[in-house]
């Protein structure tokens, strides 16, 4: 079917394809998106380089799927449903974001086959619905909850968290990284907010390295002269200019006729920056926090009034510090009653690699810690930061939704069953999706395989045959040793709600590209 | 069920087989770039900057980061030279040769068809089991063993330009570095409380630690202010002695010549003022910080101070006033009513020397001195003074290492060779590939005393396998003696390093090869 522009409906330069060709261009775009990432899924998938065409030519590296797909170039509009429902799933869960990509790519790839088969898409559609609503029920059921039980719940969230971290940089010491991340999860009790743990990352050292802080670590100085280690601290966090209060009327100057009264008014502003200390000084506090710069004159003010204060900390670390410090921010001083205050037990400085920093500990918000990555460049630092933030996700998930399922393909290869068998119940065409549907679970697991350089098949079907000779097998893809293991001997363990998001918006993302049937193309807006 | 070996054959498709050879050919280049200048019989390199300006250099960190490098996986490799530098300072070359023959070696096993991820894991196991046998043949060093602190800044300067003057540089490293520890607490140790000025002329025979403080800017005379002050207050200012600006816009408005005398006649009171105050308070020598928003000093405000027998250094940059406060124990004041005497520092004398062509303040016998130290370098031209104060931090550096992690090792390669022994023969234990690759690390360790005899111009393979058979005789300390030219005990011709600089260059090298392991593509992005 020919590019209908000579129809003269649509304006120069705007295209449209339309059926056949339109489903083609939208498979293809899919399916090369899933296939990107797909080498990346699984404890043995591989990196990618992403590197920056603009300036400077950046470089990253990773393996999480979410960041590859939002910073690759996408131009056909199918690829871009699915680099969508990556970052929907990073926003939702945090974790599985390739899988759900693959997922959606296999179910595409599986209805193309039906389409040349002379199967409508609507019958497909209607197909993968009910073998998704089969397959979300047979999750549920299969998941297990070990939330009255803490000791078995903190075995469960260790486990999806090194589960998570198995694929990443960080699987060597994923021990000590899900000890890690457990840690600080279990620290929020339960409120899941991810903002109280606060992630800095120092070149130097190894991973192992990494360490938790009961507390807060913020990278920054304290000013000359001032005490360096404050116990019981009354803190102050604040964002307000400390060089000179600037009238903000444009264009406003003053006009003298002599030196004497330039020398006054210098005087008099000093005087007002002088005013504007004493006033923070009689906040009663012996900790000041500013997000601006701290001049000279102030700061020497507080290291007389034996005031510790720290300039220039970002807006970041000013909004988390007056979280974790129970203050707030204030920015006028003139009523010190009301301003609540930041405590802590102790503000010193330590000193991490070659960098000196400031450590407040027995802060107000007892959920509150900060992990320090330690590594050897700047890389293995962001992928370390990306790959514990999956985790910390994964788990807080698991603390709200205490429900968990066995992983390494585990999950997929009960549903596929499943799905088999209601095909085998269904009449009609339909059936023939939900065969697909299975097709395209056990892809999951193939994958895994393929990617460790095993031999899927052999494997998948040794899984197949072991979980219909017996109904609650729990056999999944083993990649260690190459073979099907038992999941629960081996610990690995996954979110519920990260695999059911996976079903779920898997089959979502690729029904929305099978319902397309033409893809209009606008003409590219003119520029000057 | 025995492990499937057959099963695990990994096929390569073309796309991830040319990404990853190219990746590991790239980081190679970059290893054979600073191979040359490994050991003591190195050789240096010079870079010349797109501005045209030259550096000569034997550091491996610095070379990697002037050289421009693009490729991604090369980037890699200037990363981790920049990140051995950070931990331990010293090894910057080293550990970039070390990852280049595990790449070489990656390459092999790749071709036997070893899955990445097998190699990786058993590379990581490797390193680890590396570091426990270092540990085994380190020995301890006692903080108070001056002699032992020396002996490994010398072996770190030996393969400099400077070398012939590590009898100087090595006490002065390891003199400043206990000066600035603090017994109590020896882990917030910070070099940056060691101040290096470098001033050129003379040799660096004449380069020395300065007990106080030096300044690299000249005395201000320029109004005859004086050069020499005996027992000296010193007050260090961040305010400015020049006439008044306010933070708004002001113009000062003139209407006739009367007025324009009687400016004229303020600004001098002013300043006078100011001046006045400063002297009441006792000081008699003024540090000035830097100021971009007006003058610091004016030349009125010169030729006052002048008067007052004030003497005055300019230019103090804003991050110097820690470190000048810390150790002239004086407080920044920052505004002049301020000037208070129980602010200011003293010291017996600060004078202006001269120092070859330029001139610099010295301040010694300062009163409650802080831990700081002050030393003063000296070379013949710009590029030697460059490389001789890079290589004084590699010293300093390798003292703070000892500071951390208090083990002495042998140096001359013989803990590699060790390693490298130790783990061939742990290898056997192990099954599989994972022994194949053990092995394979062990082998490519062998590269840096390979590479240290050729440097040295001796027979690379003659020498490797009579070392490998003096290891296995038991001679734990056998190494390359390259002033020699002949294998001795390491321990006997006093050639040492620090345990953390060979463990943190085989586990940050090991980590590294891994990443570039695990790469399988090339994405661009945005």
């Amino acid at each position: 079917m020919a590019l209908s522009q000579q129809s003269g409906i649509l304006q120069q330069g705007a295209s449209e394809e339309r059926g056949e060709n339109a489903r083609m261009a939208s498979f293809v775009g899919a399916v090369a998106v899933a296939d990107l990432v797909k080498s990346t899924l699984g404890p043995k998938g591989m990196d990618k380089i992403l590197q920056s065409m603009g300036r400077g030519q950046e470089v990253t590296i990773t393996n999480d799927g979410a960041t590859i797909l939002k910073s690759i170039y996408v131009d056909n509009p199918a690829a871009k449903v699915l680099v969508d429902i990556s970052k929907v799933q990073d926003d939702e869960v945090g974790d599985g974001t390739t899988s759900v990509v693959v997922f959606a790519g296999e179910l595409l790839r599986e209805a193309e086959l039906l389409v040349n088969q002379k199967v409508h898409p609507m019958t497909i559609i209607a197909g993968y619905r009910e073998a998704c609503d089969c397959a979300r029920s047979v999750l549920e059921l299969i998941s297990f909850n070990n939330r009255s039980d803490p000791a078995l719940f903190r075995a469960d969230l260790l486990n999806i968290a090194k589960t998570t971290l198995s694929s990443k940089i960080l699987t060597v010491d994923k021990e000590h990284f899900a000890n890690l991340a457990v840690d600080a999860i279990l620290r929020l009790k339960g409120s899941g907010n991810l903002e109280a743990i606060h992630i800095i990352k120092k070149t130097g050292g190894t991973l192992q390295e990494s360490f938790l802080d009961e507390g807060f670590i913020l990278d920054k100085k304290i000013g000359v002269g001032q005490p360096k280690r404050i116990e019981d601290a009354r803190i102050l966090v604040a964002n307000t200019p400390m060089d000179t209060d600037k009238i903000k009327i444009y264009g406003a100057r003053v006009r003298v006729d002599s030196m004497a009264k330039v020398a006054d008014i210098e005087a008099a502003e000093k005087e007002k920056m002088r005013e504007k200390v004493r006033k923070i000084i009689d906040h009663g506090i012996n900790c000041f926090i500013n997000r601006q710069l701290i001049y000279n004159l102030p700061e020497e003010m507080f290291a007389d009034a034996g005031v510790m204060a720290i300039e220039h900390a970002d807006f970041d670390g000013i909004e988390r510090l007056a979280l974790v410090l129970g203050g707030e921010i204030v920015s006028t001083f003139d009523n010190p009653d009301t301003v609540k205050l930041g405590h802590c037990k102790l503000i010193e400085e330590i000193m991490i690699g070659e960098d000196r920093l400031i450590h407040f500990s027995g802060v107000a918000l007892g959920e509150a810690c900060t992990i320090v990555l330690r590594g050897a460049s700047t890389h293995i630092l962001d992928e370390a930061e990306r790959s514990l933030h999956d985790a910390l996700c994964v788990l807080k998930e698991t603390v709200s939704d205490a429900r968990v399922v066995f992983g390494g393909g585990w999950p997929e290869i009960r549903m596929a069953k499943a799905v088999e068998e209601l095909a085998s119940r269904t009449p009609g065409k339909k059936a023939l999706a939900m065969e697909a549907f299975a097709r395209a679970l056990r892809a999951l697991p193939a994958t895994i395989c393929d990617n460790a350089g095993l031999d899927s098949a052999e494997i998948v079907a040794n899984l197949k045959a072991a979980h219909g000779a017996e109904a609650d097998s729990r056999m999944g893809v083993d990649v260690v040793r190459g073979e099907a293991g038992d999941m629960a001997e081996l610990g690995i363990y996954e979110s519920f709600r990260v695999r059911q998001q996976v079903l779920l918006s898997g089959t979502e993302a690729a029904e929305i590209i099978l319902r397309v049937d033409d893809i209009i193309k606008c003409a590219p807006r003119k520029r000057g | 069920m025995p492990p499937k070996q057959k099963n695990e054959l990994y096929k390569e498709s073309a796309r991830k087989k040319d990404v990853r050879t190219s990746n590991i050919e790239a980081a190679k280049a970059v290893a054979d770039a600073v191979r040359t200048s490994l050991g003591p019989r190195g050789m240096d390199k010079m870079v010349a900057a797109p501005n045209g300006e030259v550096i000569i250099t034997n550091d491996g960190a610095t070379i990697l980061q002037k050289m421009t490098v693009t490729q991604p996986a090369a980037k890699m490799l200037v990363e981790l030279s920049k990140s051995q530098d950070v931990v331990a300072g010293d090894g910057t070359t080293s550990v970039v040769v070390i990852c280049g023959a595990l790449l070489k070696k990656c390459q092999e096993l790749l071709e036997k068809g070893v899955h990445p991820t097998i190699i990786s894991d058993s590379f990581s196991k490797a390193s680890a089991k590396a570091c426990e046998i270092l540990e085994s043949i380190a020995i301890p060093v006692d903080m108070e063993d001056r002699e032992a602190l020396i002996r490994a800044a010398n072996t770190s300067l030996s393969s400099k330009v400077v070398s012939q003057y590590s009898s100087l540089l090595s006490p002065m490293a390891v003199d400043a570095v206990l000066r600035v520890m603090d017994p109590a607490r020896p882990n917030m140790l910070d070099l940056r409380d060691i101040k290096v000025v470098a001033k050129a002329g003379g040799t660096i025979d004449d380069s020395e630690m300065v007990d106080g403080m030096v300044f690299d800017q000249k005395a201000a005379k320029s109004a005859g202010g004086p050069t020499r002050m005996e027992d000296a207050k010193v007050g260090l200012i961040q305010f400015q002695i020049s006439p008044p600006k306010t933070d708004i816009e002001n113009n000062v408005v003139v209407s006739d010549y009367n007025q324009m005398d009687r400016i004229y006649k303020e600004e001098r009171n002013y300043i006078l003022s100011v001046v006045k105050k400063i002297k009441a308070s006792g000081c008699n020598v003024l540090l000035i910080q830097k100021s971009i928003l007006r003058d610091a000093v004016t030349d009125l405000a010169l030729h006052y101070l002048a008067k007052a027998k004030i003497m005055v250094v300019r230019d103090i940059e804003r991050d110097e006033i820690e470190l000048i406060s810390k150790t002239l124990g004086c407080l920044p004041i920052a505004h002049v009513d301020n000037m208070k005497p129980e602010k200011l520092g003293s010291a017996k004398l600060v004078e202006e020397v001269e120092v070859g062509k330029g001139r610099v303040v010295k301040i010694t016998g300062i009163e409650n001195k802080g831990r700081t130290a002050t030393v003063l370098l000296r070379g013949s031209n710009k590029m030697v003074l460059e490389e001789a104060d890079r290589s004084l931090h590699d010293a300093l550096c390798v003292i703070r290492c000892l500071v951390n992690k208090r083990f002495l090792i042998a140096g001359g390669s013989s803990p590699e060779v060790q390693v490298s022994m130790q783990l061939a023969h742990w290898s056997k234990t192990l099954q599989g590939m994972e022994s194949f690759c053990v092995r394979a690390f062990a082998e490519a360790l062998e590269v840096v005393p390979y590479t240290l005899s050729e440097n040295a111009g001796l027979n690379p393979i003659n020498i490797v396998t009579e070392l490998r058979k003096l290891h296995a005789a038991g001679e734990k300390y056998a190494g390359i003696n390259v002033k020699k030219g002949c294998i001795t005990n390491m321990l006997e011709g006093d050639v040492v390093q620090p345990l953390l600089v060979t463990t943190s260059a085989i586990t940050l090298a090991t980590e590294c090869v891994r990443m570039i392991l695990k790469i399988d593509d090339i994405v661009p992005t945005r």
